[in-house]
């Protein structure tokens, strides 16, 4: 079969494939300030914009429909979705309350299939190949009603969920777009022309503004254009790299986004609560920013041998440093020793407004085998120790003293691309 | 629409259903705050979190007019009040 598809590709007249649609999308659309309207019957109805920690320069991380729908985008900063709406509701998150729906939801999904991977916070796939036997044959029509159910019942009536079918991922997720919210719609090979002639381009999952530039620029203007393109255009004069032949393939419902991602960098960042250059006020948030930076790549089983510190300063401009180092390192200690090296090399004519460090150039990890130097030996058995307490007493019961400032203030944040850190986060209700 | 920090123990009268809807199974019926009884109409969301080591169940409840946030402390056994929304009457 994977034969046949390399050679129709190679010729560029692969078929649209008929695979039954088996794959459902599930999401929570604008999630947690659903989740607020939910929880506060005041709050239905109304523009609700969320963000992490309510200061005049914070952004909206999510809105509810009503916002939405009166031009309040994610990202947008509090002071410019003010101007749109005056009477708008700003609201911090509430990372516990999206985890225990985010728990119901899996559960929910789990018990259609093993074969479930969330894919964030509030949405998640469930692939029902292999499952027929287990759920009797029924159409997945009727177990996406069931799910929309089901979820009303175990959470509330005004959640509403947005469920997608298709032959793949990618036109599992475009279902589930469709008809927001509270959207049910299947894509198969019988309708799939049909709904890309009535999308634009920016409708597709993964074509933001930038992608449809470079599509424009070969002469795609339209989702059907993109799908009549054969793979030597896309790959030549659009995508210059074997991408082109996933968009190839993906459009027309074949499967190529089950891949497991690799984990490429981890990392966080701030946007600061006050503009400042200053060492004493940035130090404590700093170090406390490379300290959830190295629980999270030791909670991945990682070691680092890059760092990227960076920083947006109040002229707007940006700066960043990076350095690549021969021996791999995991311990908090030297993650901000290293940091600290970089960061002290910033600009200092202006205010920073936001600051950032990853880590990258990552590899498995070597902790486990003891070094020829005690003092190395004896800083893994530390962190080791300071990981364990945590581990049983709450994230950052343990801590370096000069982070004290910057917990208090740095507010966890809520991971939207993985769920890979929720376990993590909220271990002790964050 | 007014947020209000109370975090003050209150008394509340509880309703325990033998079946149901999940979500509405436990279900604070009435609370009494400063002297005047607040008859809940509605349960928004129930969650738990954990304060330490301490469960707390997080009730959302609406009166109709008003929202409150209700924590029930799993292992101290007392309710508190943590804020009231007031609403547009």
């Amino acid at each position: 079969m994977k034969t046949q598809r390399a050679q129709s590709l190679r010729w560029g007249s692969l078929p649209i494939s008929k695979e039954p649609p088996l794959i459902m999308h599930i999401d929570l659309n604008s999630a947690f300030a659903m989740t607020e309207q939910q929880a506060r019957p005041s709050l239905r109805d109304k523009p609700l914009g969320m963000t992490n920690r309510i200061s005049k320069n914070c952004c909206i991380i999510a809105a509810s429909y009503e916002a939405k729908n009166r031009g309040v985008k994610v990202g947008m900063g509090l002071v410019q979705a003010r101007e749109i709406i005056p009477e708008l509701i700003i609201l911090e998150t509430d990372p516990p309350k999206y985890l225990y729906v985010h728990q119901k939801l899996a559960r929910i999904m789990k018990s259609y299939s093993p074969d479930v991977k969330m894919k964030s916070i509030d949405e998640g796939i469930i692939d029902f190949h292999g499952t027929r036997n287990f759920i009797n044959d029924r159409p997945l029509e009727e177990i996406a009603h069931e799910i929309k159910s089901l979820l009303k019942s175990e959470l509330g009536r005004w959640v509403k969920v947005n469920i997608g079918i298709g032959p793949n991922r990618f036109l599992a997720k475009l279902a589930a777009n469709l008809h927001k919210p509270d959207g049910l719609d299947i894509i198969d090979h019988n309708n799939l022309l049909q709904v890309y002639d009535s999308l634009e381009l920016t409708d597709l999952p993964g074509i933001a503004r930038h992608y449809e530039a470079r599509l424009n620029a070969a002469g795609i203007f339209t989702p059907l254009d993109f799908i009549n393109t054969p793979a030597d255009t896309l790959r030549h004069s659009v995508f210059h790299s074997v991408v082109a032949e996933e968009w190839y393939q993906r459009l027309r419902g074949y499967e190529v986004d089950d891949e497991p991602t690799r984990l490429g960098q981890v990392g966080r960042q701030f946007a600061l609560d006050k503009r400042t250059n200053d060492d004493k006020e940035l130090l404590p948030r700093f170090h406390y920013l490379c300290e959830t930076t190295g629980k999270k790549l030791r909670f991945n089983g990682a070691d680092a041998r890059g760092i990227i510190v960076w920083a947006g300063l109040a002229t707007g401009e940006r700066w960043h440093a990076r350095r690549t180092w021969r021996t791999s390192f995991y311990t908090d200690k030297e993650i901000y020793e290293r940091a600290l090296y970089l960061f002290n090399k910033r600009p200092r004519h202006s205010p920073l407004t936001i600051m950032g460090i990853t880590c990258y150039n990552l590899s498995p990890t070597t902790r486990g085998q003891p070094s020829l130097f005690d003092e190395v030996n004896r800083e893994e058995r530390l962190t080791e120790a300071v990981d364990e307490l945590n581990e049983r007493y709450g994230n950052f019961v343990i801590h370096s003293l000069n982070t004290l400032g910057g917990k208090r203030i740095v507010k966890q944040k809520i991971p939207f691309t993985g769920t890979r850190y929720l376990d993590l986060l909220f271990k002790d209700g964050a | 629409m007014n947020f209000v920090e109370i975090n003050k123990r209150v008394e509340v009268i509880t309703r325990f259903k033998a079946r149901g809807e999940p979500a509405y199974l436990v279900m604070p019926a009435k609370m009494r705050y400063r002297g005047e009884d607040i008859t809940f109409t509605e349960l928004g969301l129930r969650h738990p979190t954990k304060k330490g080591q301490r469960m707390i169940h997080v009730f959302d409840m609406s009166d109709g007019t008003n929202d409150y946030r209700l924590e029930f402390d799993a292992e101290a056994l007392t309710w508190t009040l943590a804020t009231i929304i007031e609403g547009e009457s």
